[in-house]
């Protein structure tokens, strides 16, 4: 029994010693990137691309379920983005309520019979709609397919523009994001396939008609920490990944693909859990089957800001969903594991994300248990155990306040000095108790699962029209 | 030697342990003191400067003109950053005669002849500022320096080079853009490239064609494209040269400048780029024949209805709405070609037009068709699906569609 403890313990500290030495790596491949990014963009004129003849259409695909009161501020801000070719895809997907109804009296929508070619798979189509008050509004009415996938689908069907830009009805894109967010395809339109850009957190912040007014740090705890982890997945996850070509996950909430290659991987799976990561692992997979040479980008700065949970239980239940979408992915991935046709993904993204992600809320949970047994047993030091936590403390602070100042480096959006003081204050504060927390939420995820509840369920938001009471 | 795994190994988890806390909070206590001592700094930085830009910009007038001697400002760096920052922004929202007063008190104050200096002698991301400047002035006088730059071995300096130039927007310009890819090759990105030497050759498009004739794939593509966008009429007959060439691209580019000919040209060649093996070579001719608003077109744009390709269809369609006479008959013609998904991509174009009351009414009043047909013709209108196969209204419609051809 003391041996076994005595190895378990052993390999959790190898297991955190990778596992941070690994993100310490990406941090420092981040904080690099970024620095050149924002270089590079000294010698870009936004306006240069927007006026440019080459710069080329996109549809943006935004689906919506019962969001009557927040869908036409939803639509102007989206219609108000700056990008020269610009066409709006709303998909009504079964609201209940009058969303489709409020839409019609405010974009004055007729029934039209637009291009829909159903090649992806979705619930039926009850009606096309086409606004008289800008003609690149088109409204797809469906009946409720049970997912978001299956919503963006019915979007894809109706998509004539080689570029799609999906993002969530709720969330606020800053003017110029999709100018920004096409930056690495206006430089290599034949490569690059796939762009994401950054999800921020909008709750604390100041919100007029939809439009950002100013940046500001929530005022509850658990939001604060998940700023924090924004960052840090965002700013060093997943700009380190894209170096590499080996980003995972663009997020459903605003991200740009080619439109040909997303049906050529029949649009996003319907039943999928964790429906945007699926869609860029069957991307990387249908290229590297084809041998064709692609890459899927990230960009930091365009940013769009969207809701995050305020409660524990909404939080727990995301992140249980997150946990169950990531699993729903990489199983049937397994296959691409070790493998020299999947190259990278095969050998170092994916072994990541089943090692340092999936696992994680296993090993850890575990280890902590035979820790605190082994320290009972005597089989441990008590010196030795607190230092381990002491260094496992320190260590992911280090991380945490990094992807602070990469924000603070880069982008700064959070002018406040309060502000500031308190992101920083939570880079200490975030890994008691609500680190632990949020590996039982995990493992939560992964037994639901495991036990056969695969079903996709939205998380609710106050959305966009609550937004604006703050 | 023993390796650094060993040693590591040696060390213990516990040793290990010990020396990685100090580490960590060592870390974690310099991230934190430079993160605050930044902030500190450029809050300082910024409130100096506001203060500074306030003071420059109430005296704007005396400066541009000179009546503040340039030696005042232009010695001390701090000043000369804001000045230089506030001539190069107002010169892009200005109007011309604004421009050539700015562009006058850059050159007299020496602000280009400094950043021409500048993109000489410097490299990386210094050289790169001073392109990106001499770029926003668009004074002639910094062509040869940004020709200078797209030499460099950074790619980024060759970009910033690139896109200065390309904001000239001047035949000079082009000259030296297109004297470079001749003599390198592609040695940036195909986009840059395109998108600045539209800029510089949309006066003079002809200038692009000896160095298509001479260029070698993927260079010829990349000018093919540029040709495409700038070609104005006066080319036709260049155009045609393209028409028949083996890259798709340039193809494509000739079916794109067609549309700018005389129709008497353009009819024959683009209906047989039209049906082209590549689908976007047909998709530009589809869309150039549709520009021709000539009723000899119909035909052409109704079998571009049929193509495999939607984006063919839909742009046929959307060139058949365009007519807006003979819109029965064109419908007509729509439904001959017994094809589900041309029917669907021209009611989309014909709606999307808001002209499907139009069409309503001339079927209405139409004189050449008969009550039957009238009946069927608005029965597909209404459903936007085809009637079931009927020998007697077949060859009825089909009358008025081999009219139409």
């Amino acid at each position: 029994m003391i041996r076994i403890l005595y190895i378990s313990n052993h390999m959790l500290f190898w297991y955190y010693l990778v596992s941070n030495l690994a993100y310490l790596t990406m941090l420092i491949i981040a904080i690099n990137t970024s620095a050149r990014h924002q270089r590079r963009l000294g010698s870009h004129r936004l306006s240069w691309i927007k006026e440019t003849p080459l710069t080329p259409p996109i549809a943006v695909i935004a689906p919506a379920h019962n969001e009557e009161g927040s869908i036409c501020v939803a639509v102007r801000n989206l219609l108000d983005l700056d990008y020269p070719q610009l066409e709006l895809i709303v998909v009504n997907d079964g609201s209940e309520d009058c969303t489709l109804a409020v839409m019609q009296k405010e974009f004055h929508l007729r029934p039209v019979r637009a291009i829909y070619v159903p090649e992806m798979k979705s619930a039926p189509v009850r009606g096309l709609y086409r606004s008289d008050v800008d003609a690149r509004l088109l409204v797809v009415d469906k009946e409720a397919g049970g997912s978001k996938a299956d919503a963006v689908n019915a979007g894809l069907n109706a998509v004539t523009s080689p570029y799609v830009c999906i993002v969530d009805s709720d969330s606020v894109l800053e003017r110029d994001a999709l100018l920004r967010i096409m930056i690495p395809i206006l430089e290599n339109p034949k490569r690059v396939i796939a762009v994401g850009g950054i999800i921020r957190v909008l709750n604390g912040s100041e919100i007029k008609d939809g439009q950002l007014q100013r940046v500001r740090l929530p005022r509850k705890s658990i939001e604060v920490i998940q700023v924090i982890e924004y960052l840090r997945a965002f700013l060093i996850g997943r700009e380190a990944w894209a170096q590499g070509n080996m980003l995972m996950i663009i997020s459903g909430a605003f991200g740009v693909f080619r439109s040909d290659h997303v049906r050529s991987v029949g649009g996003y799976r319907s039943r999928a859990i964790g429906e945007d990561f699926d869609l860029v692992a069957r991307l990387h997979r249908h290229m590297r089957e084809k041998g064709v040479d692609y890459e899927i980008q990230f960009v930091p700065d365009p940013m769009c800001w969207t809701e995050v949970p305020s409660d524990l239980k909404s939080l727990g239940r995301q992140r249980a969903r997150w946990q169950k979408g990531l699993l729903d992915v990489l199983w049937p991935s397994r296959n691409m594991l070790f493998r020299v046709r999947y190259g990278r993904i095969g050998w170092f993204a994916l072994p990541y994300l089943w090692l340092f992600e999936l696992l994680a809320p296993v090993v850890e949970i575990t280890g902590l248990v035979t820790i605190i047994l082994a320290a009972c047993l005597g089989a441990l030091s008590g010196t030795f155990f607190s230092q381990f936590l002491i260094f496992g403390y320190a260590f992911a602070t280090v991380i945490s306040i990094g992807a602070v100042l990469q924000e603070e480096i880069t982008y700064k959006r959070y002018n406040d000095w309060q502000d500031v003081v308190r992101l920083l204050g939570y880079c200490f504060l975030e890994h008691f108790p609500y680190r632990q927390m949020h590996m039982l939420w995990r493992l939560q995820g992964m037994w639901e699962y495991l036990r056969g509840d695969h079903a996709w369920k939205p998380a609710k938001r106050k959305g966009l029209a609550a937004a604006r009471a703050h | 030697m023993a390796s650094i795994f060993d040693k590591i190994w040696k060390l213990g988890p516990a040793a290990f342990v010990m020396k990685a806390i100090v580490a960590a909070f060592v870390t974690n206590a310099l991230l934190l003191a430079f993160i605050l001592f930044r902030r500190t700094y450029r809050k300082r930085y910024f409130a100096r400067r506001d203060k500074r830009v306030f003071e420059l910009r109430r005296n704007w007038d005396a400066l541009i003109s000179g009546e503040i001697p340039y030696t005042d400002w232009r010695n001390k760096t701090f000043d000369l950053q804001i000045v230089e920052e506030m001539a190069l922004d107002a010169l892009e929202a200005s109007a011309p005669e604004e421009s050539a007063r700015l562009l006058k008190f850059l050159r007299n104050s020496g602000l280009i002849e400094k950043r021409v200096c500048e993109a000489r002698q410097f490299t990386g991301w210094r050289r790169i500022r001073a392109l990106v400047a001499l770029g926003c002035t668009r004074a002639p006088e910094g062509i040869s320096a940004l020709a200078e730059g797209l030499r460099d071995g950074d790619i980024e300096v060759r970009l910033a080079a690139l896109r200065g130039l390309g904001r000239m927007a001047s035949p000079q310009a082009a000259e030296e853009i297109l004297a470079w890819v001749a003599e390198i090759g592609l040695s940036v990105p195909a986009l840059p490239l395109q998108n600045a030497l539209i800029q510089c050759t949309a006066e003079r498009p002809q200038m692009l064609l000896p160095y298509i004739q001479y260029a070698e794939s993927p260079l010829r593509e990349v000018l093919g494209r540029v040709l495409g966008e700038v070609a104005t009429p006066a080319l036709g007959l260049d155009l045609l040269q393209f028409a028949g060439d083996e890259i798709d691209e340039l193809r494509a580019a000739a079916a794109r400048g067609m549309s700018h000919t005389k129709i008497e040209l353009a009819l024959d060649v683009l209906t047989e780029l039209a049906h082209d093996p590549i689908w976007f070579v047909r998709l530009r001719a589809i869309v150039s024949l549709g520009k021709l608003l000539d009723p000899r077109t119909i035909p052409t744009l109704l079998s571009g209805l049929t193509d495999a390709n939607r984006l063919v269809r839909f742009r046929a369609a959307e060139g058949l709405v365009e007519f807006k006479i003979e819109m029965a008959s064109i419908f007509a013609a729509v439904i001959a070609t017994r094809d589900r998904y041309g029917l669907h991509a021209y009611l989309t174009a014909l709606e999307n037009a808001d002209m499907r009351g139009n069409l309503e009414e001339e079927l209405q009043a139409s004189a050449k068709i008969n009550e039957n047909e009238k009946d069927r013709l608005r029965s597909v209108l209404l459903t936007g699906t085809l009637p079931v196969e009927d020998a007697a209204i077949t060859s009825d419609v089909s009358e008025h569609a081999a009219a139409l051809r």
